[in-house]
């Protein structure tokens, strides 16, 4: 393998009974159009146990992410997948991403286009954010259609556990707890809706490393996602 | 077009580039649109820190008409305005935020009122080109549409998923000030399905549903992907739609 390739570790969650697919072509444009140079993808548990590393066929277009997680589930509800790509750096324009859509199968809800966490890599001199950015934001609307939310947080560590600090708002009010995470552990962190009559308005996650980590919103009865979405770090 | 080729093209047309921050919106009976203003990622930068903030959001419909202009203030930098969008018959459209003095990501909603989906702008550009490149444009693109072609002067490629259970609309937006002429080809497995021609006004947007191009899916999603190409710069959204379709709850993406 080529020297010069550059590395990228992103990261998702697949949850049972999900439509979820993640695109492997990187199009920048019709010129652009390239694939991954290598593509491995590795299954942990919520504990962070390693249940499986599969090598994918980087010439595929999508990944069916019900198809890879299916002999991996057992009786889990989520699983953290993350995808270690090897590629040419002129694929990305800046920053690179993978795209993913879900949907629950048998939902009344909207199917979701997401982009997939670009938890670590890159290529340097692109990216915008050279600050830090594993101090994350995310606003809320506070009116009557608000709904509930959560933080779904995953440790892409290797060795290290790690202590994330997630910090809630409500009006004037500010919360915070820590979140304790083991190597490749990962947790849904439930935040309340209201406090003293004030709606959630912002989260902000701190930890001392880069985080996978997406907001959540869930369907009110069937808990599917409604809202999956990445946090966003300070201006750059 | 290559683009060193366009850069010459936009000089020879005088081709104006304001920059521009733009967000979709879209409403439906029963699902409100709300955009959230703010520069909450600019509070530790004491240069950009100091409210108060003022700023407007401009909302176009989907004929590019302006429906109207909403003037926000933010007080601080943790200062959040929540600007609720007005409802016109065609239903969707774009914003664009006055961001002088704002640094920082911008959210579109869409709830049902129970619920609600997100997603955020884009910090791009307007193009505004002069009466006499806008005459020779809609001659050539008139021309060129016979045939079911355009200038191909911007292109796009997007993968799509329709099944039986869900559909996936594209929110087109014409980012100038010329009518945007723009060819959609859908291919799956190299194999070509189908192709339109969408007609945009200026600075306006169409919601085009993808599942018109061949092969509506079945239980399980099928994968399209669609090549863009347009006569002027354009972007899309995504909008993701349940089994009843623009009748339900919607979801809306950014792409790349």
């Amino acid at each position: 393998m080529s020297s010069s390739l550059s590395a990228l570790l992103s990261v998702t969650y697949y949850e049972p009974g999900d439509d979820h697919l993640i695109e492997l072509v990187h199009q920048r444009d019709t010129a652009g159009r390239r694939r991954l140079a290598s593509l491995a993808v590795e299954i942990y548990a919520p504990d962070g146990e390693p249940l499986g590393t599969v090598d994918i066929d980087a010439r595929q277009e999508t990944l069916d992410l019900g198809e890879l997680a299916r002999g991996y589930l057992g009786r889990r509800s989520r699983v953290m997948i993350a995808f270690d790509a090897r590629y040419d750096e002129r694929i990305f324009p800046y920053r690179p991403h993978h795209y993913g859509y879900l949907h629950r199968r048998g939902s009344a809800g909207p199917p979701l286009y997401y982009a997939v966490n670009a938890t670590l890599g890159g290529v340097p001199d692109r990216i915008g954010a050279t600050g830090i950015n594993n101090f994350e934001t995310y606003l809320f609307r506070t009116d009557a259609g608000g709904g509930e939310h959560s933080l779904i947080l995953g440790n892409v560590s290797r060795f290290s556990p790690t202590t994330a600090q997630v910090f809630t708002y409500y009006g004037e009010a500010r919360l915070a707890q820590d979140v304790t995470l083991a190597p490749k552990a990962h947790t849904e962190v439930a935040l309340a809706p209201e406090r003293s009559g004030h709606r959630l308005a912002r989260v902000e996650v701190k930890a001392l490393f880069r985080l996978a980590t997406y907001v959540v919103g869930r369907h009110p009865e069937g808990r599917e996602l409604v809202l999956f979405d990445h946090l966003f770090t300070y201006f750059k | 077009m290559a683009r060193g080729l366009r850069g010459i093209a936009r000089k020879a047309l005088g081709v104006a580039r304001t920059p521009t921050y733009y967000l979709p919106w879209l409403t439906r009976p029963g699902l409100d649109c709300v955009v959230l203003v703010n520069n909450i990622e600019a509070r530790f930068k004491p240069e950009h820190n100091r409210g108060p903030f003022p700023s407007s959001v401009g909302q176009y419909d989907a004929d590019g008409t302006l429906v109207q202009r909403y003037p926000v203030s933010l007080a601080s930098s943790i200062d959040t305005a929540e600007v609720h969008l007005r409802p016109t018959p065609a239903g969707f459209g774009f914003v664009t935020v006055d961001v002088s003095h704002i640094h920082s990501d911008l959210y579109t909603t869409l709830s049902d009122g129970r619920y609600y989906t997100a997603t955020h702008g884009r910090h791009e550009f307007v193009e505004t080109y002069p009466a006499w490149a806008r005459v020779l444009l809609a001659a050539i693109g008139r021309l060129l549409a016979l045939g079911g072609r355009t200038i191909a002067a911007f292109r796009r490629e997007q993968y799509v998923f329709v099944s039986g259970e869900s559909r996936s609309h594209l929110l087109v937006m014409n980012l100038s000030n010329v009518v945007n002429r723009i060819r959609v080809v859908a291919s799956r497995d190299g194999r070509r399905l189908a192709n339109r021609l969408l007609v945009l006004p200026p600075m306006g947007s169409l919601l085009f549903d993808v599942s018109q191009l061949g092969d509506a899916g079945a239980a399980a999603p099928a994968v399209k992907h669609l090549h863009l190409e347009g006569n002027a710069w354009f972007n899309l959204y995504l909008v993701g739609a349940g089994p009843r379709d623009l009748a339900g709850p919607l979801s809306l993406m950014h792409v790349k």
